[in-house]
């Protein structure tokens, strides 16, 4: 069992007063000890941005990366050793910009990861530029009106949904519980799993507000909604307007990358030796 | 006894199969064999030919003139008449229509004997090689013993097929062929030859690689270099081996570092145009000291270049790309042999110091087959560096600073241990700092290795006489055609020699200052227009070349060539 003390981190935290990533490493630190594994046994994998500082504040193995890499070295760390509970923590600007292509490659693969997208629709660590989930009109110093942002944000349910994840969920900083039991189960999902988290950039975005979310953002499960149904998750992913729904869209079970790879069955790759004497067979076979 | 057969014919009319063939027979039978692969990047059509130079002494390289063509197209027949040697021969199915018959011409029914005798036009190959042999008057018995060998998993019946096929055309072509061919086999008493090894650099690379405990391949196929990947992924049910074809280079390298941050050895394989893509990670290896091993098969570039072409024009590039300042080590073999204990070099080195290595090849050295002696992969050792003792330590340093800048490495998943990296500087415990006492430490940690690298990599070989009037600087593939260069000069009396360079970064430079004030005249001889390794060697030493020989046309210099080159310049 994992104490809270052993999560404190080793670094000041240096968000912003009232930053919506506080309401995420809260919610991270109860999932990790409510999944009741050893501390070794975790890995965070981040990008950079705001969010992917979190790893430095909670005290587990981490590997921070570059902007939008996040995905690619979680696979193959997860790959060389599936008993690690791989976590992703990324950004809009992050992982849906610059590390798109690997987010949607990753879910058709259904590689074991579970990614949590903090997701504020700014570029807050390079002061307020749009991110790729900005709304259409937001201004800023790249983006001025009119328009503003001139084009959509980015729909990561959506796109999660039609790439072939097979846990996909949305959160919200200020709903501690609900994302503290989607954390959880994303981390115990075997497969692809994406927990999009909303959360308000205090600093630079003045529509994504704590009162914006508060008043629009309903519970799915309380609604009633059928997870298994991959069209109904898909028609509710495009819901984003005076109602915004929180919770579970999609889950379903389908077999997952490292059970199509060449793995050892009673080992891990990062313990495994070749066998000397099979490959040098190999070698013979070749000789004429 | 140095002779080269072509066969040549559009994509897709099995080149390779014949020129396989052809190679195989004469490995068999105790000869030197090297193919050139010469193809374009296409999967239909075009004019692609195997290389085949055939010796009873060692060959290094290939060579420019050919004296045996067996051309599949009427394009292939006239493209290639002016490469054919005096009293060469070029053999054609009867079916290609050309009447400009001269002497050296020989029209034969392949495909009729083929599917007359055989039952099937794909028996071509053997009616081509029974015509071929015959035109050298090698003896059938031992077109037989390696047409036995060849088939016989496939049964009997295959092996009986393909040799009466053979025989055919082996037996019409010597009662019917009136030309005279310069070289005649008849009386060689050769082979058989066993255990030998008939590949090319890039097989030589992959067998390395596994045979250095390799756990982890993500690669985006690139020619020249998807071999290995492919070659990797076809043993890795066998072997245990991790394989991803990943949606991007970038994506491919990222999951090598997360595979290798882990505890596996990981290996990544390209050329310069996913290198390019590549360089960001590259960067994040060298500040997390995460080992890593990059293949690139270097084609002309720059862009899409010429993909199926060869060219060494990525040397400066690899040496300095990515932004910062940081350790990293170039290996750039020089054949098939030097290949497989470069791999397994690559892996030690990349443990030993947790830095990138990266091994250039080029689509010459990828491409090209030799017969070598078989590896031994149980022999090889492995060196997985620095690794923390086992148990908990709740105070662990992924970055502690060391004497030697080396820290011992732990994994995540390891009890009682936290495994922090960051791309940011950072404190010895791998978190993030802003401290520019500790910016310097961590800046010095990284470049204390460069000295023992130094000590650890090879020095470079001289080739022919200690001293010289003249010095060919050389490296990577262009190591044969100017190793035979020199000998045959030595043998016109020039007091020439080589330098060679398989370790080309960081460089080592005392062998260097030594030959520069010994030698005459420095000649670069390289395979590309700006003698990039002449540059990093003033850039290292101060010391300039004499004279520049570059190549850049995508085709691999012969040794003709270099003499050339030489004699041209008034230099020999």
């Amino acid at each position: 069992m994992i104490t809270v003390e052993e999560l404190e981190g080793k670094q000041a935290i240096t968000w912003c007063t009232g930053c919506g990533n506080f309401g995420i490493l809260a919610a991270l630190k109860k999932a990790v000890i409510e999944l009741g594994v050893p501390r070794h046994e975790i890995l965070l994998v981040s990008g950079i941005g705001c969010s992917s500082k979190a790893p430095h504040y909670i005290n587990l193995n981490m590997f921070h990366t570059l902007h939008g890499r996040a995905i690619p070295v979680a696979t193959g760390a997860h790959l060389v050793n599936p008993d690690l509970k791989v976590i992703v923590n990324t950004g809009d600007g992050d992982g849906l910009g610059e590390g798109f292509s690997h987010y949607i490659h990753a879910a058709r693969r259904n590689v074991n990861l579970a990614v949590f997208i903090h997701n504020n629709g700014v570029m807050g660590l390079t002061k307020g530029q749009f991110s790729p989930a900005a709304q259409r009109g937001y201004v800023s110093n790249t983006s001025p009106p009119p328009p503003g942002a001139p084009m959509w944000p980015i729909n990561p349910v959506a796109l999660a949904i039609a790439g072939g994840a097979t846990y996909v969920a949305r959160g919200f900083s200020g709903n501690q519980k609900d994302l503290v039991t989607l954390m959880v189960e994303a981390v115990q999902h075997r497969g692809f799993a994406v927990v999009d988290i909303l959360q308000p950039c205090v600093t630079w975005n003045r529509k994504l507000t704590w009162k914006f979310y508060n008043e629009r953002a309903y519970s799915l499960q309380e609604e009633g909604h059928d997870t298994t149904n991959k069209m109904l998750a898909l028609e509710k992913s495009f819901e984003f307007g005076d109602r915004i729904p929180v919770g579970l869209f999609y889950r379903s079970e389908l077999p997952d990358l490292a059970s199509g790879l060449a793995l050892p069955k009673d080992s891990r790759l990062r313990d495994h030796e070749t066998d000397r004497a099979l490959l040098q067979q190999v070698v013979n076979d070749l000789t004429l | 006894m140095d002779f080269t057969i072509n066969t040549g014919g559009q994509a897709g009319q099995g080149i390779d199969t014949i020129g396989d063939l052809i190679s195989q027979v004469f490995v068999k039978t105790g000869f030197y064999v090297h193919v050139l692969k010469d193809f374009e990047s296409r999967i239909r059509g075009g004019y692609n030919s195997n290389q085949i130079r055939v010796s009873d002494s060692p060959v290094y390289a290939a060579s420019d003139k050919v004296d045996l063509i067996i051309a599949m197209t009427k394009d292939a027949i006239v493209e290639q008449r002016s490469r054919l040697t005096e009293g060469g021969v070029i053999i054609f199915d009867e079916g290609i229509e050309f009447d400009e018959l001269e002497s050296c011409h020989l029209s034969t029914p392949l495909e009729k004997t083929a599917k007359e005798v055989g039952g099937s036009t794909r028996m071509t190959n053997a009616a081509a090689l029974g015509a071929a042999l015959a035109v050298l008057q090698f003896p059938f018995k031992l077109v037989e013993n390696a047409l036995t060998d060849k088939f016989e998993r496939k049964g009997k019946k295959v092996v009986a097929s393909n040799v009466a096929v053979a025989k055919a055309l082996y037996d019409l072509t010597t009662e019917q062929f009136s030309g005279t061919c310069s070289q005649n086999l008849s009386s060689i008493k050769k082979g058989p030859s066993k255990d030998l090894l008939f590949i090319n650099g890039n097989r030589a690379l992959a067998l390395g690689a596994m045979a250095s405990n390799l756990k982890w391949i993500s690669a985006y196929p690139m020619s020249p270099s998807t071999q290995v990947f492919q070659d990797i992924v076809s043993q890795a049910y066998k072997l245990n081996i991790g394989t991803l074809q990943a949606e991007d280079e970038l994506s491919a390298i990222t999951m090598g570092l997360g595979a290798s941050f882990a505890g596996a050895r990981a290996f990544v394989t390209t050329s310069g145009g996913g290198f390019s893509l590549m360089v960001e990670a590259l960067g994040l290896a060298a500040i997390t000291e995460t080992p890593i091993v990059i293949y690139n098969a270097q084609r002309p570039g720059p862009a899409t270049g010429l993909p199926t072409r060869t060219e060494q024009s990525d040397l400066l590039f690899m040496a300095h790309a990515s932004q910062g300042e940081f350790p990293r080590i170039l290996l750039a073999p020089k054949d098939p042999v030097e290949g497989f204990e470069v791999a397994t070099r690559a892996f030690n080195l990349a443990d030993k110091f947790q830095v990138p290595v990266m091994i250039l090849g080029d689509q010459y050295y990828a491409d090209s087959m030799m017969n070598i002696p078989r590896f031994d992969v149980t022999g090889v050792s492995m060196d997985r560096g620095l690794i923390a003792a086992d148990g908990p330590d709740p105070e662990y340093l992924r970055y502690k600073l060391t004497k030697d800048g080396v820290s011992p490495r732990a994994f995540p998943g390891d009890a009682g241990k936290t495994v922090v990296h960051s791309g940011n500087v950072h404190l010895e415990s791998g978190h993030i700092t802003e401290n520019p006492d500790l910016r310097n430490a961590m800046v010095e940690k990284l470049m204390k290795k460069v000295p023992h690298i130094l000590k650890t990599l090879n020095p470079p070989t001289i080739y022919g006489t200690k001293i010289a009037d003249i010095t060919l600087l050389t490296w990577g593939s262009t190591w044969g055609s100017v190793y035979e260069a020199v000998n045959l000069l030595n043998a016109e009396g020039v007091s020439i020699n080589q330098l060679h360079f398989c370790d080309v970064y960081p460089l080592r430079t005392s062998t260097l200052k030594t030959v520069f004030k010994k030698a005459k005249k420095i000649v670069a001889v390289e395979q590309n227009a700006t003698s990039q390794f002449a540059r990093l060697v003033r850039m290292e030493t101060g010391l300039g070349v004499d004279y520049h020989i570059n190549k850049y046309d995508g085709r691999q210099m012969t040794a003709r060539w270099v003499m050339t080159q030489l004699k041209e310049a008034g230099m020999v």
